[in-house]
């Protein structure tokens, strides 16, 4: 369990997080809405212990996160950011192998190993662990990735905006991946999130945020409301239902909202 | 898939083979390396025989000179290895970012301030300058946003270029230009005793012991920080083991160039950039390099010899040339 308490960060005068709270669901895919600047990043960084905390505090599994050592974070926490490391020439194994570094801290044993060959099989990575990232493709680099995560046998995983500069293709099959990480592995996913729609899809949970606030929060589809969502990104939204899902349009919906029409 | 797998197969075998073939030629260079010589009593059948005089002059001259390399060459390898992955940036390397300049002014001002001292006085101050002046170029560096990794060795070399003016003028204004020279040639034969070398042996342990960490720095600080590395500890950590590193060699063989630089290049354009998975690779090819050339300059002008720095400045500088063009050719 993560407990997020009355957080605010700074950046220079600039308010980034303004007394936050919330707790984060296990076993559940936690997506990080907003507009660019709401402070969704800074949350995770600052719930990751990535950067401290100007004021307020976090509790990772009853422990004040501060009052750790980033060893023992790790061994709890995965992080991956979106920044692509494309200035190291490593193979996916050697990429996976990092992932055991807080448990062996840099001497694999047996035991590594193994939970290397796991995690590499589980992200189906066997035909291609010999090859460098930097030659894979953006899928495939962002499946090594996830497997470097699993390797580092966490129960969280925190990511931000994995999504970026992949495919619709690869989108739709990270966040599958993610879905059965969080059934199949019991993990607990949060994900910062810039697509509403992938949010809408994919998550169970969603923490709404503007402005270094959290407006709303709550099970997916009560967010994915027009009202809310107009709240939150300061745009017209106009929702549809396909199946059970509900769709979020957001080009030109006055063309769709015959009240909001100015003719 | 059975093509993929034969396919590995065969290139862990060629590997394997390259790798064998480096150790074969390390040491046969080795035995040729302790063979020459002007005396001509140090001969295999003399050895063999058990004479005195021949095993005085071997254990007296030719075997530190050749572990000398051996220490020097590796280290200088192993240290651009660990610059090249902190910084990621193919041309860092003691010699392109000023380290060697600024050992240089440190042996420099301890002769001047406190007179002829011993090498560990000398390697004390030129630790300490190489440490402060590699910081502060990375600090330098991470403010300067540069579009190609090119301009670093540029910025390197005339940041380098500065120091080495600075020693210039101290040199020149207490008439100690002589000393300068004299500090600033870099050979094996200085009838000096290399003892100061074998303190390269512990950065280098640490190099081995750290290597993961150094790779995973080397990912950059929000990486590490995820996997719960202490990446500014690590950063320096890895300066202090270049600067011992590039402060010992300097003290007792002088300044050695392109070796850090083109060394860990060469190794990890087959390998990849994985410091555990190299670092030994790295200290083969790179004493194999520094063997040579010092074997080449003992030949050349028989039963003389020219300071190995012109040596692996001439054919380091071809080497660096041939890397610098096909980076710039084929991308990063």
């Amino acid at each position: 369990m993560i407990e997020i308490r009355e957080v605010s960060q700074a950046y220079g005068v600039q308010d980034v997080l303004r007394q936050v709270s919330v707790s984060i669901k296990e076993k559940r895919i936690t997506a990080l809405v907003g507009a660019n600047g709401a402070g969704k990043t800074t949350l995770l960084n600052v719930a990751a212990n990535l950067i401290p905390a100007k004021s307020g505090q976090v509790f990772l599994d009853g422990k004040n996160i501060s009052q750790m050592e980033n060893i023992e974070i790790a061994k709890k926490i995965a992080v991956l950011k979106q920044t692509q490391h494309l200035s190291m020439r490593i193979t996916v194994e050697e990429l996976v192998a990092f992932g055991r570094y807080p448990h062996s801290k840099g001497r694999l044993k047996a035991w590594d190993q193994e939970k290397i060959s796991q995690a590499i099989a589980y992200m189906d990575l066997q035909k291609i662990q010999d090859k460098f990232i930097d030659e894979l493709s953006g899928g495939q680099r962002q499946r090594a990735y996830i497997a470097m995560i699993l390797a580092q046998d966490t129960p969280y995983i925190f990511l931000d905006e994995p999504l970026n500069n992949l495919d619709i293709k690869y989108s739709v099959e990270m966040m599958t991946i993610l879905q059965k990480l969080v059934r199949e592995l019991d993990k607990t996913v949060i994900i910062v999130l810039h697509d509403i729609n992938f949010a809408a899809a994919f998550a169970d949970e969603i923490v709404a945020m503007r402005d270094g606030r959290i407006i709303r929060q709550g099970e997916a589809p009560s967010i994915i409301n027009p009202d809310i969502l107009r709240e939150v990104f300061d745009h017209d939204f106009h929702i549809v239902r396909v199946g059970t899902r509900k769709v979020c349009v957001y080009f030109q919906p006055q063309d769709m909202i015959p009240q909001a029409d100015p003719g | 898939m059975r093509e993929t797998i034969v396919c590995q197969k065969k290139s862990r075998f060629t590997s394997f083979h390259k790798r064998l073939g480096l150790i074969f030629l390390f040491l046969l260079l080795l035995a040729v390396s302790l063979m020459l010589g002007v005396d001509q009593r140090v001969s295999l059948h003399n050895l063999l025989s058990a004479d005195p005089s021949a095993w005085q002059i071997f254990l007296a001259s030719r075997v530190p000179r050749t572990i000398a390399i051996v220490l020097t060459a590796s280290g200088l390898s192993v240290s651009g290895l660990i610059m090249q992955s902190l910084s990621s940036n193919k041309f860092m390397s003691p010699s392109t970012s000023g380290t060697t300049d600024a050992a240089m002014l440190g042996v420099l001002l301890s002769f001047l301030l406190l007179g002829d001292q011993s090498h560990l006085i000398q390697m004390l101050f030129a630790f300490v300058f190489a440490l402060a002046s590699t910081m502060l170029f990375m600090g330098i560096l991470g403010r300067i946003p540069l579009r190609e990794a090119v301009y670093v060795p540029l910025i390197g070399m005339m940041y380098g270029g500065i120091i080495k003016a600075l020693s210039n003028a101290v040199a020149y204004r207490t008439n100690a230009l002589q000393t300068l020279s004299k500090i600033g040639l870099g050979t094996f034969n200085r009838f000096t005793s290399f003892a100061m070398l074998y303190l390269v042996l512990i950065p280098l342990v640490l190099a081995v012991l750290y290597a993961t960490r150094f790779s995973i720095a080397g990912m950059g600080e929000d990486f590490s920080k995820g996997l719960g590395l202490h990446y500014k500890r690590t950063v320096f950590l890895g300066l202090c083991v270049i600067a011992v590193i590039s402060a010992a060699t300097f003290v007792t063989v002088g300044p050695i160039s392109f070796v850090g630089l083109i060394i860990p290049n060469m190794v990890t354009a087959f390998y990849g950039d994985d410091v555990k998975k190299t670092i030994f690779d790295v200290m083969l090819l790179g004493t194999i390099f520094v063997l040579l050339c010092d074997i080449f300059s003992r030949l050349i002008i028989y039963p003389y010899e020219i300071a190995v720095s012109f040596t692996i400045g001439i054919i380091g500088g071809a080497i660096f040339l041939v890397i610098l063009f096909r980076r710039v050719r084929y991308g990063k």
